[in-house]
């Protein structure tokens, strides 16, 4: 599957449309379902994050989410926009309030590779999907 | 999917049904229930979570703003969720911890703590 871009405006009735339409995306990549409920929470809580950065910076424009399989058993989401680096990231305390940091903890639990971009104002998060296999344990135990 | 809310008495226990999905979309809304329960002095409660289809970190921050409201009048709120794809939200996150899960809402009912 080629990748596909999204763009939508920041605003958080969005969210379930972007959630239908990735893991649209991952069905016809070949996901099996335990791996799109693990991909649909991940997703949602990046593109939440995303816009509710938006509206703290009051930033213009829309989210960007770039998806596709490069691989017969990878998936991979890129949501470009405002947003945070989270603690540890860049080595300082995220100020980010305790429902983004549970966000954190899920994108960075359910995700196989998550890679985050700063600065705030032009943050893009990377996340990596093995299309068949579930999460290795390790990523979970570690939380 | 819509968010859906309804509660009611089971003795000394309210019991709050959320169906569909809770995300930072739908989350405010049971919030709001959640604080006009409290509000109505219903300080034991038990939310079933038996038909939530999705649930991200908005919905968790909303339940642990019940729980910290229900506490600060010595009350209680537990939960009913039978989903392994919601458990697994609050295994990751370490909220297993904080709130009280019940596989049945029977259960939870009998549960005397």
């Amino acid at each position: 599957m080629r990748d596909v871009e999204l763009h939508v405006p920041p605003d958080v009735q969005y969210v379930g449309l972007v959630r239908l339409v990735v893991t649209a995306g991952a069905r016809q990549a070949g996901m099996t379902n335990e791996r799109i409920e693990d991909l649909k929470i991940a997703v949602s809580e990046a593109t939440t994050n995303a816009i509710q950065a938006h509206r703290r910076e009051q930033a213009d424009g829309p989210i960007t989410l770039q998806f596709g399989s490069a691989s017969t058993d990878q998936f991979h989401v890129t949501i470009l926009g405002a947003g945070y680096i989270p603690t540890g990231v860049d080595g300082s305390e995220s100020t980010a309030a305790g429902e983004r940091n549970l966000g954190l903890t899920l994108i960075r639990g359910l995700a196989d590779v998550v890679d985050f971009q700063g600065p705030t104002t032009k943050a893009s998060v990377h996340m990596r999907f093995t299309v068949g296999l579930t999460p290795p344990a390790a990523n979970v135990d570690s939380l | 999917m819509e968010l859906t809310l309804n509660h009611r008495k089971e003795g000394d226990r309210t019991v709050l049904e959320v169906g569909g999905e809770v995300d930072v979309y739908t989350a405010p809304k049971l919030r709001e229930k959640l604080v006009e329960l409290v509000g109505e002095g219903h300080y034991q409660i038990v939310v079933d979570m038996t038909k939530v289809e999705f649930l991200d970190s908005t919905g968790l921050g909303v339940l642990v703003g019940g729980l910290k409201r229900v506490r600060s009048h010595d009350g209680s709120l537990s939960l009913v969720c039978n989903q392994e794809r919601i458990l697994k939200i609050f295994r990751i996150t370490g909220l297993t911890k904080v709130f009280p899960i019940h596989d049945s809402l029977d259960e939870a009912l009998q549960d005397t703590d």
